[in-house]
């Protein structure tokens, strides 16, 4: 839900709830008070009856006028409790009125006062009841007022909210826009926007000072890896060129050979996997060449002899469709590019399995038979996610997606249920 | 030939050496920049292996030095720094070759012979190891005066094992050298060994002696012994 609905949300509904509210008291007070006027002309004709009474003893005449009526009946004396009552006020249309009401007479709500009055022996009630149509008509137009203006009042909050929350936010809409683009690994730093507003202000500074932060962290942690690849480097020229020198002493029992073949196999794992940090924090740091026109072709063809012989070792069937493509790019990072992903494809191939390598106008495809479950999309190019039984450094896919990235292409993944694909596109 | 070891990690050093060590090569070491220098003004070598980083100064510079001074022996450079920056600028400021740490003993070896090769022969391209004759420029190998047919690998394998005669070389490192970083791909090395086999059956049937033997399993030695 957005800030500014539910803000809308809130003061509309307190708008409306205390406007009723003032309403409903506003109604009932001009009600009130409007009531207290007829009565106060219901006894004003009491008084006018009492008298008449008084001085002809005997009733007045009834007759109808200004929208009231009296009627007297007998009563048994003292039975009769003065009182104002809400009733009903029957009105005898007169004729310009007659058209409109096919009944002849119609009842209207009215505002009646119960009295009682003795002439000589007799004692009657007397009845006066007064039309409250006019009261009724004034309260409807003030309460008609009164809706429109709360009507107005609330249209006009909402657009004055809409425009000024909309406008007061725009600072913060801005900051989230550099938040988007904010990349760690590269040197642009976040853009303050622009604002008057201490709270938009503290924001900027806080994220500013965070991704800066962030950043020196992240650069910390390369030079960190650099580092520490570079150290590792040694000890392990070390241990390489003393294998060289042990081999060449002479008369090793078979068990001492499969010792020393696997000591050689160990130490070339780590010499790649020190490599390939190693490569992966250049390439995150931008260190690399200039560009020029690369064929494409070419390199995906020598790739391929360059594997003959592992083809064959893993039996694999190689299918292989290429047209010409030339294009302008870091010849050295694409050949890393291209080697680690046609290696994915024969590391975690089948015995005996299928790779499809495709170059069309601005892709090409690698596809490979394997394991038959899709790898996860999101997990499938993240750091040393391998499988337990892989050999390689765990760092193939992570370095090609960044090569990727670095040179401005995008590297898929997809698996259509017998084939993993990985497509990249120029 | 006369090699100059610049490499302060003493236990590298010492297997180079070792490695180079026999008869008619002359080894000669230095562990600092300072040390480096001096023999470098001082005598003249077929070769200087140079490692870039060490104590007191940078192998860039002895190579600047070098090239000041007019000197042209043939620099190998070994490096950890991997970088092409790195290689460039050593090869731009006359290096003949740049060698990422860790190698084989048996790659540094080849390497050597190479530079060696080039800059002592002097228009002469045949290298010749008994009845065998490899023509550098050509790419082709002779038995007794006989041309026989090599595949581009078996003679980069026949090119090794020559400069690395008399040593074993470990699978590994033939397969590195062949096939570059992929190779961890193979389940095992097999294949290498067809290779070899077809490279001794076609100098067998040249004529040739049979110089490649197995070593353990481990490897391969060429040797006239």
């Amino acid at each position: 839900m957005k800030l500014l609905a539910r803000y809308n949300r809130v003061t509309l509904a307190t708008t409306i709830v205390v406007m009723l509210i003032t309403g409903i008291i506003y109604y009932v007070a001009i009600k009130l008070i409007l009531i207290n006027d007829v009565d106060k002309d219901l006894v004003v004709e009491e008084n006018e009856i009492f008298e008449y009474v008084n001085q002809n003893h005997q009733l007045p005449q009834v007759f109808e006028s200004n929208e009231q009526q009296i009627t007297f009946t007998g009563a048994r004396p003292g039975s009769v409790t003065r009182q104002f009552v809400d009733t009903l006020y029957k009105n005898i249309p007169s004729g310009r009125h007659r058209h409109h009401h096919h009944r002849g007479e119609e009842f209207e709500s009215g505002r009646g006062l119960i009295s009682s009055v003795a002439v000589g022996a007799k004692y009657y009630q007397i009845l006066i009841v007064k039309s409250t149509v006019e009261t009724e008509d004034l309260l409807k137009i003030i309460v008609g007022i009164t809706l429109g203006v709360i009507l107005l009042l609330l249209l006009v909050l909402f657009m004055t909210n809409r425009l000024l929350l909309n406008r007061l936010w725009q600072p913060f809409h801005n900051l989230l826009k550099e938040l988007r683009l904010f990349n760690i690994s590269d040197n642009r730093s976040i853009l303050q926007p622009e604002t008057n507003i201490d709270e938009f202000k503290e924001l900027n500074q806080a994220v500013a000072a965070m991704s800066s932060r962030v950043k020196n962290d992240y650069k910390d942690l390369k030079t960190f890896t650099e580092n520490a690849s570079h150290e590792l480097l040694t000890p392990i020229a070390v241990i390489n060129s003393k294998l060289d020198s042990l081999l060449q002493t002479e008369n090793f029992s078979q068990q001492q050979s499969k010792l020393l073949n696997d000591l050689y196999g160990a130490v070339s794992r780590l010499t790649r996997l020190n490599h390939a940090m190693l490569l992966l924090v250049k390439i995150e740091n931008h260190l690399v060449g200039e560009r020029q026109a690369v064929d494409v072709r070419r390199v995906v063809d020598e790739l391929i002899i360059q594997f003959e012989e592992i083809f064959h070792d893993k039996e694999l069937k190689v299918n292989y469709k290429l047209s010409d493509l030339i294009i302008d790019t870091n010849p050295y990072l694409l050949d890393v590019l291209l080697n680690n992903l046609l290696s994915n494809a024969i590391r975690h191939n089948l015995h005996s399995g299928e790779i499809s390598i495709q170059l069309a106008a601005n892709k090409l495809i690698i596809r490979n038979t394997g394991e038959n479950v899709a790898l996860q999309t999101d997990q499938v190019f993240k750091r040393f996610q391998k499988s337990s039984s892989s050999e390689g450094s765990g760092l193939g896919l992570t370095i090609s997606k960044q090569i990727c990235e670095n040179l401005g292409f995008t590297l898929d993944y997809k698996f259509d249920g017998r084939f993993h694909s990985f497509t990249t596109t120029f | 030939m006369k090699i100059l070891i610049i490499e302060d990690e003493r236990g590298l050093r010492e297997s180079i050496e070792e490695y180079f060590a026999e008869a008619g090569n002359v080894c000669e070491t230095a562990s600092t920049y300072a040390e480096a220098l001096g023999k470098v003004n001082l005598y003249r070598y077929d070769c200087i292996l140079l490692d870039i980083t060490l104590p007191g100064g940078t192998g860039i510079e002895i190579l600047k030095a070098l090239k000041e001074g007019g000197h042209t022996d043939g620099v190998l450079i070994i490096s950890a720094k991997n970088s092409l920056d790195d290689r460039l600028e050593g090869l731009d400021l006359g290096a003949d070759d740049y060698l990422v740490k860790p190698f084989h003993l048996s790659e540094l070896r080849a390497r050597v012979s190479a530079i060696i090769r080039r800059k002592s022969f002097n228009g002469n391209n045949i290298l010749q190891f008994h009845e065998i004759a490899i023509d550098l420029l050509a790419k082709s190998v002779k038995v007794k005066n006989q041309g026989i047919k090599l595949t581009r690998k078996e003679y980069a394998l026949l090119l090794y094992f020559v400069a690395n005669k008399g040593k074993v070389v470990s699978k590994n490192a033939i397969a590195e050298h062949l096939w570059g970083d992929g190779i961890d791909m193979a389940n095992n090395f097999d294949f290498i060994y067809s290779h070899i086999k077809n490279l001794r059956k076609k100098l067998l049937e040249g004529g040739s002696n049979d110089y490649i033997q197995a070593a353990y399993g481990m490897g391969y030695k060429f040797t006239d012994q």
